[in-house]
């Protein structure tokens, strides 16, 4: 080699990250039972591989996602209303094509991507809790959250804001997830993971009206990151925010800044973060698997226990106690922790077998789990399901619900997708009362 | 249902793990990773990329070990699957937004920036020429080996290696990179 070469061969071992998480055997057992190789969910490939991208991205473990993947999938927002008004959006005739730039400058939010949707609502997943279509982009598995009227969640290298009346994307900001965890809304901030791996985190904050960046936090990772990381962000009740951070959880305050606390754990690599509603416990997934209880103000472990999984994570605290997600593909299973004690943990809902429909999300007073198989509400006091409905099989090929939230308007949304039809969009669900919180 | 006896479930049909696959595995997948996010410019389409090829690899583990190339032979089916997909899809150029500052070095925002201009550098090249790059200057493979690899002479891969350095020379960034010092 000459100098030039040399050069270059050491700049590419200086410059390539560290893998978020690695592949594993079982990644690949899952592989070779669903399918041959196929297209990657490419950033430059179609709007349908694109919104698998995402989801595979945030959680790879998920090897039977491919299972699904298969047929080209599509995704989208199913809109879910906690009242009995049936509103009126429909889907927009096409869509647009995903963009992506590969500048990691900040970059000025971008215009909405897809005109308010036209023309009749459609009804989809044979009409399931009253669902109807009112949008038809493709957005990542899990990533929806919302505040207000609006709708935040990730596509293919974007974070789009959404008008939660129309369906149509408002603004979008250049964006792509290096592990998975949902935005997290603080404030008038959403706040973002822009960089996870190494021994640095960097959180990005934007308005959450024009999706201006605001802010960006570099977050020391002590010791490097968990492999196993899932859901490595987390809000409090005070709008602190705490992140997965290697052996330590940092706390970050929006309004400074900077990172003002860490926490150091006592058994290894922090992979999942949850705070509970009244900000006295946090919550610290470590490991396959163990969780970690915090006395939040006195900064003090209180309790631990384990879990005999090879994964574990997503976690969402509740007054009761704590949820997650264990196992992956057709195995994914969603469990509830009451008072963070694994020991008492049990079964809430048969997981997705879709990769991240099934994380679980507490919004509108509920926890919400999604997946391929039923769409449940539970009582985020005892984790007891109020009401769930089963998903319908599109002729056989699955079709899913994710990420279910509830906004101040009284709808709640959630992302929908049928990958027979390549359909997804925007629907309607009329959940029944119990489900309202 | 208590938790104690949850598992991952098996999966029926799968053949059974070949000796030695899982220690490779566990050895090499960051490596094979970072391969693969050279060559696809994501983590997502990188994964989908090593699965693949450990796919491939699993039914002829114990013929690979034996020639004792397991490595050499599971990247040659991911740059070929590269290829593959490459010729796919619609191959052309990806536009670059704003070039990355490369004076902040020694935060965690050049890091940043330093990995998407490397990407950004690396789109700009055909297919063939960026897998030379990674298998010559990442993977650190010999000429003959990376030749073999993709199923050429060494001389097209000495052509393909020159023309891609001549395009990195012009790509915005990637000469301080080359000459800077932005860690991982």
């Amino acid at each position: 080699m000459n100098t030039e070469e040399r050069q270059l061969a050491e700049m590419l071992h200086r410059v390539t990250p560290e893998p978020p998480r690695r592949v594993t055997v079982e990644d690949v057992a899952y592989r070779l039972a669903s399918e041959p190789p196929r297209e990657p969910r490419s950033r430059r490939g179609s709007v349908w591989n694109s919104a698998f991208r995402g989801g595979r991205g945030w959680m790879p473990a998920l090897a039977a996602l491919s299972v699904f993947a298969i047929a080209g999938a599509s995704a989208g927002i199913a809109a879910v209303t906690t009242s009995h008004h049936t509103r009126t959006g429909a889907p927009s005739d096409g869509t647009p094509p995903a963009t992506v730039t590969v500048s990691g400058s900040p970059s000025p939010p971008a215009p909405a991507q897809s005109p308010p949707p036209t023309g009749e609502t459609l009804r989809v997943a044979g009409g399931m809790w009253d669902a109807k279509l009112i949008n038809r982009d493709l957005f990542s598995q899990g990533s929806l959250t919302g505040s207000g009227d609006s709708l935040y969640a990730v596509e293919s290298g974007s974070l789009v804001r959404i008008d939660a009346a129309s369906g149509a994307i408002l603004q979008t900001t250049p964006y792509s997830p290096p592990v998975f965890t949902r935005p997290v809304v603080a404030g008038n901030t959403v706040w973002v993971v822009w960089s996870y791996g190494g021994s640095g985190i960097v959180l990005r904050g934007y308005d959450a009206r024009t999706l201006a960046q605001v802010a960006s936090v570099p977050v020391p990772a002590s010791g490097g990151v968990s492999s196993l990381a899932q859901g490595v962000l987390a809000a409090g009740p005070d709008g602190q925010l705490y992140v997965a951070a290697g052996d330590t959880v940092a706390t970050v305050d929006p309004a400074t800044r900077q990172v003002t606390h860490r926490t150091g754990l006592t058994a290894g690599q922090a992979s999942s973060v949850a705070v509970s509603p009244d900000g006295s416990k946090l919550y610290v997934g470590v490991g396959s698997f163990q969780l970690l209880v915090y006395d939040l103000p006195a900064g003090t472990q209180v309790s631990s226990s384990r879990m005999p999984v090879g994964s574990a994570g997503n976690l969402v605290a509740t007054a009761g106690g704590v949820w997650g997600t264990t196992g992956i593909g057709m195995s994914q299973w969603v469990w509830f922790a009451p008072g963070g004690d694994l020991s008492r943990s049990f079964r809430v809902s048969q997981g997705a077998g879709g990769g991240f429909s099934s994380v679980p999300v507490y919004s509108g007073g509920v926890v919400w789990i999604g997946g391929t198989h039923e769409l449940v509400c539970a009582s985020p006091a005892t984790g007891q399901a109020l009401a769930r409905t089963p998903i319908p099989a599109d002729h056989s090929v699955v079709e899913y619900f994710a990420s279910p939230t509830v906004l101040s308007n009284g709808h709640a949304y959630a992302l929908y997708q049928d990958q027979r039809a390549q359909l997804a969009g925007v629907a309607s669900l009329t959940p029944p009362q119990a489900c309202l919180g | 249902m208590a938790l104690a006896s949850v598992e991952v479930l098996p999966v029926d049909g799968r053949p059974s793990e070949p000796d030695g696959f899982r220690e490779f595995v566990e050895a090499r997948s960051s490596a094979l990773l970072r391969s693969g996010w050279l060559l696809t410019g994501d983590w997502p389409s990188a994964e989908d990329l090593v699965q693949s090829a450990l796919a491939a690899a699993w039914p002829r583990w114990a013929t690979l070990t034996r020639q004792d190339a397991p490595e050499l032979y599971v990247r040659k089916i991911m740059v070929n699957t590269f290829l593959r997909w490459r010729r796919r899809r619609w191959n052309g150029e990806i536009a670059t937004g704003r070039l990355p500052d490369m004076q902040a070095y020694g935060d965690a925002f050049a890091q940043i920036d330093a990995r998407q201009a490397l990407i950004a550098a690396l789109d700009r090249l055909p297919p063939r020429q960026r897998a030379v790059v990674v298998l010559r200057y990442f993977a650190d493979q010999t000429e003959a080996q990376t030749a073999d690899a993709l199923g050429c002479s060494v001389g097209a891969v000495k052509a393909h290696a020159s023309k891609a350095l001549a395009r990195l020379r012009d790509a915005p960034g990637l000469a301080e990179l080359m000459t800077g010092g932005v860690a991982s």
